[in-house]
């Protein structure tokens, strides 16, 4: 398994996790383990339960059953909070602020002093190109530049666990592989990227990948023995096949 | 039809979908306008009841017993009482508005025909009381000696708060101060967290160690500031363009509007954290607005709303926040007086920011 020099014990641990909404199981009695300075892909299509997992991680939703551990902590791990950076599916921006505003309010959030929100500022509006709109109002960014702010409000903190909630949606090929870049960078110092996508190509860039379908996880592999378990020449039909799979075991 | 028909219908038909599946809008377009009739119906009779009056009789004579017995109605609640200095410390305490005390002569004096007067003391911080005591004195004056001549009574007035000049616009400018901070801090923390919930920020934001008490209090100061300057605006204007009396302090009416001002975002961010969107949570307004209007004695005084109704009046903030602020305008009144107002609503702004809290914690 690839992991990073600095990676020790893991930076999420849950068993037995689930999380029903009313009648609707969204999670069913997820184990699942994600060590420390990877980046790890929880792949499925929309309603698979991703979003639910990364929610349940951050404690904003109480689960239904099950345990986690998040970077060591129990959920809801509020102690852990600020060594987070979260970026969720909606843009979750103030679009009546402008880009900098934006930066500084998460930055304030967790414990950032204002030099650092300065200069950190500066650093992740670069690395997510947008350096040049720091002073614009976020209601007059596009829909990638809006992306790229959220990103780089989870990143403002050089936070040691990153929950991406489809960070690359709308974002165009060139900047995306920048951030892939990037993703590789901070794994390299030890952090532990968690990215969800519904794109498999994308998850093949991950060192390891959870699959999720209706709820429940399929497997949890790097994406190369996922392939091979399956026989399937790439993720997509690897999916496909575990899927059917499922099926075929449930009837 | 026309294919313009077609799509006008379509769209008036979605419309009518989206109505229907919020209940809550549903219940609101029929609740609303019931409860306005309502409450206009019983609280726009303009007529005052039980007007708090003490009467000190000293008459040795029937005359005194005579007139009092020709005050009718129930506009006035006649108290009798023995010492005029206490009566007179009643008033001053807010716990009756008028004192009518006959001299111990006045029979004689009226049977000679020579001049007698009545001691009326007055809280003059409410025109519309005045009149009604004055009204109904006069009337009964009128109605028991006056018949066929001139009559030799006259009323010496003393105004414990107020003058004969205060004006009607003066005992209620405090409370049009009031509602206006009411309108303005209703309006915008009823759209703040429904705006963090559509946005998907309140989440974000509860991704960091941010807890919902820290949250509802965060911008119920950043709110108050706002409310403190639009005080200012309302309070300037009213003195300067309308003249308004004051004889208190202004530093304390700044600081009662400022708490009831932290008590209004507390309770429109309730209400904005229950709203699951923009529409509910603007429907709301009217219900604050509504009662605030007609129930707490800004335009008429409290005396002026029926009985049963009046147990409503209590229960809502701007009640104490119109009385309070009147109190320190026209009466020079201190925090030893208004203390009630200020302690509920403390209690008032305490409840309501920690129950924004409650409803926030509930929706992350």
């Amino acid at each position: 398994m690839p992991a990073g020099p600095a990676a020790k014990g893991s930076a999420i641990a849950c068993r037995g996790l689930s999380k029903s909404f009313g009648k609707i199981e969204a999670l069913h009695d997820l184990t699942l383990t994600v060590p420390s300075g990877v980046t790890f892909g929880l792949l499925g299509p929309n309603g698979a339960g991703k979003t639910t997992s990364l929610r349940l991680w951050l404690g904003l939703t109480a689960p239904t059953a099950g345990k986690a551990k998040v970077l060591g902590e129990s959920i809801p791990p509020r102690a852990v909070l600020p060594r987070i950076g979260y970026m969720p599916q909606d843009l979750a921006i103030y679009l009546d602020l402008t880009v900098e505003e934006n930066l500084a309010c998460f930055g304030r959030l967790v414990g950032m002093d204002e030099n650092a929100i300065d200069r950190r500022t500066a650093e992740v509006l670069k690395l997510v190109d947008i350096a040049e709109r720091r002073e614009d109002m976020a209601s007059t960014l596009s829909g990638g530049m809006r992306r790229r702010t959220s990103l780089a409000a989870a990143l403002l903190h050089d936070p040691d666990l990153l929950l991406l909630d489809e960070p690359t949606v709308g974002v165009d090929p060139e900047l995306r592989a920048a951030f892939w870049t990037f993703f590789r960078e901070l794994t390299g110092r030890g952090k532990t990227v968690v990215i969800t996508t519904h794109y498999m190509e994308e998850a093949a860039k991950c060192d390891l990948v959870g699959l999720l379908h209706q709820g429940r996880l399929l497997a949890r592999d790097t994406p190369v023995a996922v392939k091979e378990k399956t026989g399937a020449p790439n993720l997509d039909d690897a999916f496909l096949t575990l899927v059917r799979g499922r099926r075929e075991a449930s009837t | 039809m026309s294919g313009s028909g077609r799509r006008i219908l379509a769209i008036a038909r979605k419309s009518m979908g989206q109505f229907r599946h919020d209940r809550r809008t549903l219940g609101f377009v029929v609740g609303m306008p019931l409860l306005m009739v309502l409450v206009f119906g019983y609280t726009f009779g303009g007529e005052v009841h039980n007007v708090r009056t003490l009467v000190v009789n000293n008459d040795t004579g029937p005359l005194a017993s005579y007139l009092l017995e020709n005050i009718t109605g129930d506009t006035l609640d006649l108290v009798s009482v023995t010492d005029v200095d206490a009566a007179r410390a009643d008033i001053v305490a807010g716990h009756a508005w008028a004192l009518l005390a006959f001299p111990a002569n006045f029979t004689s004096r009226l049977a000679g025909r020579n001049s007698t007067f009545i001691d009326v003391s007055l809280d003059g911080s409410s025109p519309p009381i005045v009149s009604a005591v004055l009204g109904k004195l006069r009337a009964a004056m009128e109605k028991s000696f006056a018949a066929g001549g001139r009559t030799t009574l006259s009323l010496n007035l003393d105004y414990v708060y107020g003058s004969p000049d205060t004006r009607f616009i003066d005992s209620f400018a405090p409370g049009v101060v009031a509602l206006a901070v009411l309108m303005v801090t209703t309006v915008f923390s009823v759209i703040v967290l429904v705006r963090e919930k559509s946005g998907g920020t309140l989440e974000r934001l509860f991704a960091t160690p941010l807890r919902p008490v820290e949250l509802v209090v965060g911008h119920a100061f950043a709110l108050a500031l706002l409310a403190l300057l639009q005080s200012t605006v309302v309070l300037a204007a009213a003195l300067l363009l309308f003249q308004i009396q004051v004889v208190g302090n202004l530093g304390l009416a700044f600081g009662l509007l400022l708490l009831f001002a932290i008590g209004n975002q507390g309770l429109g961010m309730m209400l904005s954290a229950v709203a699951r969107n923009e529409l509910q949570a603007v429907q709301t307004i009217p219900l604050i607005l509504f009662p605030s209007i007609l129930l707490t004695g800004v335009f008429f005084p409290l005396e002026a709303i029926p009985g049963g109704l009046r147990v409503f009046s209590y229960l809502v903030p701007l009640t104490y926040a119109s009385d309070g602020l009147r109190s320190i305008m026209l009466r020079g009144w201190g925090v030893g007086e208004i203390w009630v107002d200020l302690v509920v609503l403390l209690i008032y702004s305490a409840l309501a920011l920690l129950g924004a809290a409650v409803f926030v914690r509930r929706q992350a």
